[in-house]
Order: structure tokens, then sequence, then C-alpha cells
């Protein structure tokens, strides 16, 4: 934007701008005067006046009013002066020229002041052109801005660049005490005020105390205050379903958890007290499926119980990494001695490179990882079925697989699994739909990621990566 | 033998009410105490040979005890604590207790660590009493360091075999990354916990059938290693 300010009238140029125009003016009138004297054979006097109504024209349209007046009488002398008799004097002979000059004062006047006001009204039209291609462009930008701060910013920019002044913009209903030879626009809301524009101009008070200035500058605020509130709404549209969604979590979370926590309980109450009554009129075996299933059952709901409080600790952000440098093998190891028993048959068939870099993680936490998937590929898979873990590296990161030779996920549920709550079956051999989004919880806590694949010759991969880095120094080998 | 005498330190009255059940059914004399101060005093006048301490008892910490005791008792602790709280058990194992049972358990779980536990005060450690150790394929013979594996010798480096026999030393029993760096490494190495995890993967390379799979060298993660024993 350029130091001119848009629209404003010639005469706010400055005083050096005026006085150049005045001597412009006088030598406008020469000039004409010059041209006059050349065709002074050829014309009559009366006609030569045209030549004078060119120099008031051009002053006119270049520098306003004052320069204009200035011309329309200089004009005037110097006809007087040079062409009518007698000659270099300002006397008249004859009093017809008399009417001559002020017919030709007026016309002059008039001229100059129609060719400012055509002048004005086309510097006033681009003016606005200038201020409408702005808003264009301030609009676009809060359009795509998002945060209540960045549309403040932007706005404030745009508004200073336009009507060049010190821009500043207090959000609230309390907009504060008003300054001295700043103009305050409130940014009004649907409901509420939400803010004031603070405008405080670069240069005189005056460039904004037009009412076209000043309204030009309300649609800016108003624009503002649209974006302002589209923001808020947006704002409070998210707050909205977030409520709704921890709302959803929270229900489910006490269907699910009053449901699984009360089908062992109740095969726990139930085994117990038919031993309790039946004493010893139960047969061996039946005392000893009762037993196995109190024991079973026990089991799952510490599993429960573990697994909610895992997620506890995830969601509150209380989990913290124990990371040290662990080799992989090692963790598989602990899983699959922990699960050894529910494996039971199972055959499951380890690959890990020989050349595995140590990995950085936190050992505990990722058994719990491993677990948790063996565990679903132990509830979805049949008896004697096959289990994969496999593992590759690349120079960044690590790739584990289990794989299962299971019925696969539904098609469209590979991303739902990690949900919390999820359930990809109804048949009540799921959880309580938290394995999976612990195994997310903790992957993504290590700077890895995990998804689920069904894979073309039946059955589902879970991979999770675990980023590597530069591994310690290696132990001192010994011979 | 006579009838082995255990101190029980539990708050908790059902899990006193299952341990007393378990306990004396398996012939052993069981006396409780229901805080940290009364078990001190209960370990000082019955002189166990075997203290079951929970970590979390309502008038001291459960890691206090251990050290109180360990200033005037050797007696073995084994230690019950809740899965998910591998910090408190490596606090528990370098204060002098001896092993942990993670709640819940099962009788068999402590039943076998108070065996491991109780075998080793007899005075059968493996460095004066027997000689060798054997558990499944693997033989240890710790007069000619001799190792082998379904009768065949297997060679292990210097560090390997020290930090094998360690184990043996404490087999059963859980040992944790600490106690091997200083036993292995020495006081030095203390804080590089990965040397014992490398060299605990070259011994499985060398001893296990299947690596990933461990029948003898047993990880618990976030506490240390477990030389099977059966």
């Amino acid at each position: 934007m350029s130091e001119e300010q848009p629209g404003s009238p010639p005469e706010r140029r400055g005083p050096a701008w005026l006085r150049a125009g005045y001597a412009q003016a006088l030598g406008a009138v020469a000039l004409a005067t010059g041209v006059s004297r050349l065709l002074f054979t050829l014309v009559s006097p009366p006609n030569l006046v045209m030549t004078y109504f060119v120099a008031v024209t051009a002053i006119a349209a270049k520098y306003g009013r004052g320069p204009s007046v200035v011309a329309a009488l200089a004009s005037v002398a110097a006809f007087d002066f040079f062409f009518v008799a007698p000659h270099f004097t300002f006397a008249v002979a004859d009093t017809e020229y008399v009417l001559t000059f002020a017919v030709m004062l007026a016309v002059g006047l008039v001229i100059g002041n129609l060719t400012v006001r055509v002048r004005r009204q086309r510097e006033a039209a681009e003016g606005r052109e200038r201020r409408t291609a702005a808003l264009y462009a301030m609009s676009r930008e809060l359009a795509q801005a998002g945060a209540a701060d960045e549309l403040v910013a932007i706005a404030a920019r745009h508004i200073g660049d336009v009507f060049a002044a010190e821009v500043s913009v207090a959000l609230g209903a309390d907009p504060g005490p008003e300054e001295a030879g700043t103009i305050h626009l409130p940014l009004l809301g649907q409901r509420s005020p939400l803010g004031v524009v603070r405008v405080c101009p670069r240069r005189e008070r005056q460039a904004l105390a037009t009412p076209e200035a000043r309204r030009q500058l309300e649609t800016f605020v108003n624009q503002t205050a649209l974006a302002l509130e589209r923001a808020r709404l947006a704002d409070e549209a998210r707050e909205a379903r977030l409520r709704a969604e921890t709302e959803r979590l929270r229900s489910s979370l006490l269907t699910s958890v009053s449901h699984d926590l009360r089908t062992p309980l109740a095969a726990i109450t139930g085994a117990a007290t038919t031993m309790l009554e039946g004493g010893a009129r139960l047969d061996p075996a039946t005392r000893l499926e009762l037993l196995e299933s109190i024991r079973d059952e026990a089991d799952r709901l510490n599993r429960l119980v573990q697994n909610l409080l895992e997620m506890t600790r995830l969601e509150s952000g209380a989990l913290r990494l124990r990371r040290d440098w662990h080799p992989l093998e090692e963790v598989v190891g602990a899983a699959l001695g922990r699960l050894a028993k529910r494996l039971g048959a199972r055959r499951v068939a380890v690959s890990l490179p020989p050349d595995l870099p140590l990995v950085a993680i936190d050992d505990v936490l990722i058994e719990q990882v491993l677990l948790n998937l063996l565990e679903n590929a132990v509830k979805y898979t049949p008896a004697d079925s096959r289990i994969r873990i496999l593992a590759t590296a690349t120079d960044r990161k690590v790739t584990v697989e289990i794989a299962d030779c299971g019925p696969g996920l539904p098609p469209g549920e590979e991303e739902r699994v990690f949900e919390k709550f999820h359930r990809a079956t109804v048949d009540g051999r799921g959880g309580a739909g938290l394995g999976l989004a612990i195994c997310r919880g903790i992957v993504e806590a290590h700077g890895g990621r995990i998804w689920a694949q069904n894979l073309p010759e039946g059955g589902v991969a879970f991979l999770f990566t675990l980023p590597l880095a530069e591994p310690p120094a290696t132990p001192p080998a010994d011979a | 033998m006579p009838e082995p005498v255990v101190v029980l330190i539990e708050d908790e009255p059902q899990i006193r009410r299952f341990l007393r059940a378990t306990l004396t059914g398996q012939g052993y004399r069981l006396f409780e105490a229901t805080t940290g101060t009364d078990g001190l005093v209960e370990v000082g006048s019955r002189q166990p040979d075997v203290v079951i301490l929970d970590l979390g008892l309502p008038d001291m910490d459960g890691l206090e005890v251990i050290r109180r005791l360990r200033e005037w008792s050797a007696v073995p602790i084994v230690v019950l604590s809740a899965r998910g709280q591998e910090g408190d058990k490596v606090q528990a194992l370098d204060a002098g207790a001896d092993d942990y049972v993670s709640k819940p358990f099962g009788a068999g779980e402590l039943l076998a660590r108070l065996r491991v536990a109780l075998r080793h005060t007899a005075g059968a450690t493996h460095e004066d009493g027997e000689a060798t150790f054997a558990v499944g394929d693997l033989r240890v013979d710790l007069l000619r360091r001799h190792v082998s594996l379904g009768g065949a010798e297997v060679h292990l480096t210097p560090i390997e075999y020290k930090l094998l026999t360690t184990l043996v030393r404490h087999a059963g029993r859980v040992v944790t990354h600490q106690q091997l760096l200083r036993e292995v490494w020495g006081p030095v190495h203390t804080d590089q916990a990965h040397y014992v995890r490398v060299y605990m993967a070259h011994l499985r390379h060398k001893l296990e059938a299947e690596p990933a799979r461990p029948r003898y060298l047993l990880t618990e993660p976030g506490v240390g290693y477990r030389l099977a024993v059966d």
C-alpha cells in the first residue's frame, strides 16, 4: 500500500504539493498566453479565451480547486494584459470585454469545479475498490483461520494496513477504558458483544472522520465479528460433540464393566455355593470342574481389572515409560511364558532375525501389548491352530507381527477394533473391548503405530512398529 | 525335618485366611502379624524359617520392614505385591528380600517360592554343598567349571559362565539386574542393565532349544531373571 491514502482529496497531499500546484497554475497560464500569442494573427481575441480554458481544465484535473481558481483568475488577467487593447496594460478600451472577462472567469471556475468533482469521484471509486479488494482478502484469510487469536491477528493486520492505523483487538465483554485519539468499534456477536476493536490513525484523526471511511471501517469490523462468531460456534459444537462422546463412553464403560464384572462373579459365587451346599454328594469330577471354573473366572476378573487400571493410567496421562534397551526376543519370551497355560496346544512359530538390534522400550508395557495380542489370538481361534510371531527391522523401526489363522476381522473393523469398548463380535467371547485400545495407547506412547489387516490366506495379523534409535555401547567383549 | 516356621505379615484378613488354610494344610507352622511393628516382634520371638511380607502395610512401608529385619536377621523374605508395581518389587529385592509373588497368586506359586527359600536357608547352597546343578537337560558342574546340555559340553565365555553360575547360586529365585551387574561385572557398571540382557540373550542362544520360548532362563519383565528349578 502506498503512502498516499486511498480516496483522500488532493488538498490533503501536503503543502508542498499545493505550492507546486499554484506554480503550475501560473506556468499553465503562461503557456496558454504563449500559444495565444502565436495564434494572435490568425484568430480573433475572444476565441483565444479557449486556450486558457484548456489550461484551467488541466490544472483543475491535476491539482484541484485552489490552483484552478488561481489559473482562472490569472487567465483573465493575462488575457486582458496581452490581448485586449490597449495591449500590455490592464486598462480596457472596449467595455464589451468586461462581459468577456466575467464569462471567462465564470466558465473557468465552473470547469475547474466540475473537473475537480469528477476527479474526486474517480478517486473515491478507486479507493472503494481497493478497500473492497482488501476486505475480500481479509475475509478469505479469516475463512482459513480457525482459532480466535489467529482471527484477531489477521483482522488487526488488515484493518491497520487499509486505514493506516494502529489496530488492537480486545476480546471479551469488558472493552477497557476509551483512549483519547482512538476509535472504539464494538465487535457484535449474535447474542453478546465479542469484544472491541481499537483503531488509532497513524496521522490526523480526520482520516477516518468521513462517513464513508467510517462505514467502511465498520464493514471490516463486522466481518471480523462474523468470523469470531463462527469460530466460537465451531468451538462450542466441538465441545458438545466431545461431551456427547465422553457420555457415550461412560455409559458403555458402565454397561460393559458391570456385565464383565458380574459374569465371572456369578460363576464364582455359583460354583462355590454349589460345593458348600452339595457337599459330599458331588462326585470328584464335578468338584474339580467347579474348582477350575472358580480359578478361571477369578483369572478373568483379574485381567479385566488389570486392563481397566491400565486404561485409566493411559488416559489420565499417569503412564510413565521406563525405557531401557531390550532384546525383543526376551520380551516375546516373557509373554509366551506367562501365557503358556492358555496357549494350550497351539503351535507358536516365532521368527525373529538374529541381528535384530536392541530396542528402547518399557519392557513391562510391551509385554502387555504382546500378551493382549496373543490373548486375542487365543480367544478367537480354534484350540489347535497356529500363531505366528514375526519381526522385521529397517534402519528406522522394528515391525512386530502377530498373525493367527482364525476367522479374521469382519470387513471394515480393522480400524475400529482399536477403539475403546468396541468389540468386533457380539458372541460373548470378547472381553470389555479394552485390550486393543490399551495396545494402541502403549505403542503410540513409544512413538510407534499399530494396525490390523486380514490375511489373504485367512486369519488376521496385528502389526506394530517400534522406532529404533542409536543403540548404546555394547558390553565389552569377553573371549 | 521339623515343621518349617513361617511368619506372615499381612493386614488383609481375606489373604490371611486363605494362607492359613493353605500353609497349615501343607505342614507349615504359621504365626501371623497384621502390622510391620508386630511383624518385627514376631520374627524376633519365633525365629522363623521364612517370612512372608505384604508390601502394603498400614503402619509402615514394607521396604522399611525389610531394612530393619536385615539389620539383624538373614531369614528369607518372600514379598507379596500387586502386579504393575515392578518398581516396588525391585526396590524390595534390592533392599534384601529374597523373592516375590504377585497378587493375585495361586497356592502352587507361593508354595514353590517358599520351597526355594527354605532350600537356600537349609545351607544346601551350591557354593559349598552340592557341586552340581541340574535342571532338565542342563547340567552345571561348579567344581570342574563344566556346562553341558543333554550330555554335550557347551562352551561359555567367562562372563557367560559367571552369569550362569550367579543364577545357579540363586536357582529358583528371582535375581534383579542390579544384583547380576554387581556380581558379574562388579560395582562400577551398575547403570548398564543392557549388558545383562545382551549376555542373557547369548546364554539363551547357547542353552535354550527355543531362545524365544526359554525353558531355563526365565525373564520377569521389569524385575530380573529366574533360573528354573523344575
